[in-house]
């Protein structure tokens, strides 16, 4: 029935496709104008970015070193569970933080029931619509997104790139040197749903939180020029 | 799904008789259109932006044959076992092969148009599965046993107190009281996690497919069907034949535009791009995936009149934007799609002598044609639907009659000049002590829901005359 269904399918869209070669359609495709981006809510990449996050309803951090990055996780833990442990993929990043200078308990791999919390690290993030990228494997399971109560994800602001054009250009990159993920997810804010008389509710079937940590050299008032641009 | 289309009218008059849904569809009628603007504001321009993808979905469309075979091959390179299918029933039957194949019992669904549009839910529960749809919209009206009323939201007709009575007789809640939305919300979440741990098949919509690479585009704010495409063992992906876009970059554009006109957001919680089953090393994902694409009068709509429609992006800004559907609502149309686009794909995907009632349902106040992302002529489509459902005699004879009559009319200059000349001067005096008439006649369906105005004295186009006559006053 398929096979069938495929030639009929095809021989319709050839008789109404346009035809020319590959290469020609290729061209006619470049041809076309690309999409502008919105102009950035700030100047500066990483404020712009810190910015669109809260805008999503992300919270938000930064840490200067791989110290203050754990730091900065343990913190939040003792906020909201006052505990230590969390779930993480098997990422080597995250593998080579200093966890036991802050005290936390991390467990590599992918998410079980009943764990509340789970860290991730972005492949990259996008300024324009503060969102995170991960790519699904050992490193980033996607349960690990899709199933804890609060997401942590840390953005190296080496990885921050200004427009989803950007994104996509390091994304083909990394798909031509370690071919196609099964999932490339783009995430940008905590799970959410209005289905019930358009009321916003978080954590429909995922995180309710999520919150960003940037590392790297950041300005010092950048968390608060953050704030200060959203409220 | 049974079409009600042209009952519309009936439809109507029934939706209008529930005060609670019409505040609700008034509210969002109001707000909805407020939160779209302020996030197309938002993005800079708009126009350059809708041009943008106008042209690429052209060039999608103009060579699909082209962008569709790149897609399989690229989706069968991923991994993916390709379907084809020409029809609703085709597509169902593939989908409850492939579940049978695996003996699978249990299935979620995230949320997806084309298999309402194909009844997949019923022709998969006939068939002895357990079928579950875990967007929180979806689950509700399927508890319900009704179907959606909004593209994007579709249980919008409902309100938190049904949804709370719902889950008091659907879920064993024991002595929680499920207080407010988001307790409600919990509990489908909880409700709902069960299933997704234990479904064997997952079925998701897709919003885009790529050609250059073979992933499909899924956009979601519940995460629910990122859910359905990582947990299960089998992956179905149910999508049609016209969602193909050339690069990765043109659904980036197209993302600028969607979830800005559906929600007013910039960007929706989850988009994410699969490209098949899980790889070497990866701890989860499905081991097998399957893509079905889905025909069903699109191949046609591609070389007819209405091709444009195939631009759609599915996004509800003009059933947000149409005053006909905030007065009455999705339910009124009787099938899948509602508000203006669907009033233009029902008669497409069916046929115009089952739905011919729909293009009518429309005041051509243009919104919709305004903030559409696509750029679709709408309005000119429904009108050309019109006019094709007086070409093919589908119009009550009497209607068609008083048009011929009134074309006839207006084509004669000095005849209508004459006829209004004799009838506006006569009707301003009946009416100038009450300033309009209760009851007219041939205007019973006017008069019946409304006062009819009194006219001015003079007509246009003595008034227009006399204007010509004395430039300077």
């Amino acid at each position: 029935m398929s096979e069938s269904a495929r030639s009929e399918i095809f021989a319709k869209l050839r008789t109404a496709s346009r035809g020319g070669s590959a290469e020609a359609i290729d061209r006619e495709r470049q041809c076309l104008q690309s999409a502008p981006a919105p102009m950035p809510p700030a100047t500066e990449v990483c404020e712009a970015f810190l910015i669109n996050v809260l805008k999503n309803r992300g919270s938000i951090d930064c840490a200067a070193g791989r110290g203050e990055t754990v730091k900065a996780v343990a913190q939040y833990l003792y906020q909201y569970f006052r505990s230590h442990r969390l779930v993480a993929g098997n990422d080597p990043r995250l593998a080579a933080m200093p966890w036991r200078d802050a005290g936390v308990l991390p467990r590599f791999g992918g998410i079980e029931t009943g764990e509340p919390v789970a860290l991730s690290f972005a492949h990259l993030a996008v300024a324009e619509t503060g969102a995170i990228v991960t790519y699904t494997g050992k490193a980033n399971p996607a349960a690990n997104n899709l199933l804890p109560e609060h997401q942590i994800v840390l953005v190296d602001r080496n990885d921050l790139v200004a427009t989803q054009e950007q994104a996509w250009t390091r994304i083909n990159q990394d798909m031509e040197k370690r071919g196609r993920p099964r999932g490339i997810n783009f995430i940008a804010g905590p799970s959410s749903t209005a289905d019930i008389e358009g009321q916003l509710v978080y954590g429909a079937h995922g995180p309710s939180s999520w919150h960003i940590i940037l590392l790297g050299d950041t300005p010092a008032d950048i968390l608060a020029r953050a704030h200060s641009a959203v409220t | 799904m049974e079409q009600r289309s042209n009952t519309f009218l009936d439809n109507a008059s029934e939706a209008l008789k529930n005060t609670g849904q019409a505040k609700r569809r008034d509210s969002m009628a109001r707000l909805t259109p407020l939160l779209r603007s302020a996030a197309i504001e938002d993005a800079g321009d708009f126009e350059s932006l809708r041009q943008q993808m106008k042209q690429v979905r052209q060039h999608s469309l103009d060579n699909l044959a082209h962008y569709l075979t790149q897609f399989e091959q690229e989706a069968v390179h991923n991994g993916n076992r390709m379907h084809f299918a020409r029809d609703a029933e085709e597509l169902n039957s593939i989908v409850l092969d492939i579940c049978q194949q695996h003996d699978a019992r249990r299935v979620v669904k995230g949320k997806s148009m084309v298999t309402e549009e194909t009844g997949l839910n019923s022709f998969l529960q006939r068939a002895g599965l357990d079928v579950m749809e875990t967007d929180l919209g979806e689950y509700i009206i399927q508890q319900a046993v009704e179907t959606p009323s909004h593209i994007v939201t579709p249980a919008l007709h409902k309100s938190a107190e049904e949804v709370r009575e719902l889950f008091k007789d659907k879920h064993d809640l024991g002595p929680r009281a499920l207080e407010d939305t988001t307790d409600m919300v919990a509990e489908a979440r909880q409700v709902l996690r069960e299933h997704f741990l234990k479904a064997e098949v997952g079925i998701i919509g897709a919003n885009a497919l790529i050609a250059e690479n073979g992933y499909s585009m899924l956009v979601t704010n519940e995460g629910n069907g990122d859910l359905c495409a990582n947990l299960p063992k089998t992956l179905i992906v149910c999508t049609t034949i016209d969602r193909i876009l050339p690069r990765a970059e043109d659904a980036t554009a197209m993302l600028r535009l969607l979830a800005r006109s559906a929600t007013g957001q910039s960007q929706t919680a989850y988009t994410s791009f699969y490209s098949g089953p899980s790889r070497d090393g990866d701890v989860d994902g499905p081991q097998e995936t399957h893509i079905v694409l889905l025909d069903n009068a699109r191949s046609e709509m591609l070389t007819g009149d209405y091709r444009e429609m195939l631009e759609c992006i599915r996004c509800g800004a003009c059933l947000n934007h149409c005053p006909i559907f905030a007065s009455v609502g999705g339910h009124a149309y009787g099938w899948v799609y509602p508000g203006p686009m669907g009033s233009v794909l029902t008669p497409l995907l069916t046929s115009l002598e089952q739905s011919n009632a729909l293009p009518n349902a429309c005041t051509s106040c243009g919104r919709c044609a305004e903030v559409c992302p696509a750029d679709i002529p709408l309005p000119d489509l429904l009108r050309d639907l019109r006019h094709e459902e007086t070409l093919e005699k589908l119009s009550p004879s009497r209607w068609r009659l008083g048009l011929k009559l009134h074309a006839w009319v207006s084509q004669q200059p000095w005849l209508y000049r004459a006829l209004t000349a004799t009838i506006i001067p006569l009707l301003h005096l009946m009416g100038r002590r009450r300033g309009s008439f209760t009851r007219l006649p041939f205007a019973s369906g006017w008069t019946n829901e409304r006062n009819f105005p009194a006219p001015q004295k003079k007509t246009f186009m003595q008034l227009y005359k006399a204007g010509m006559k004395k430039p300077n006053e």
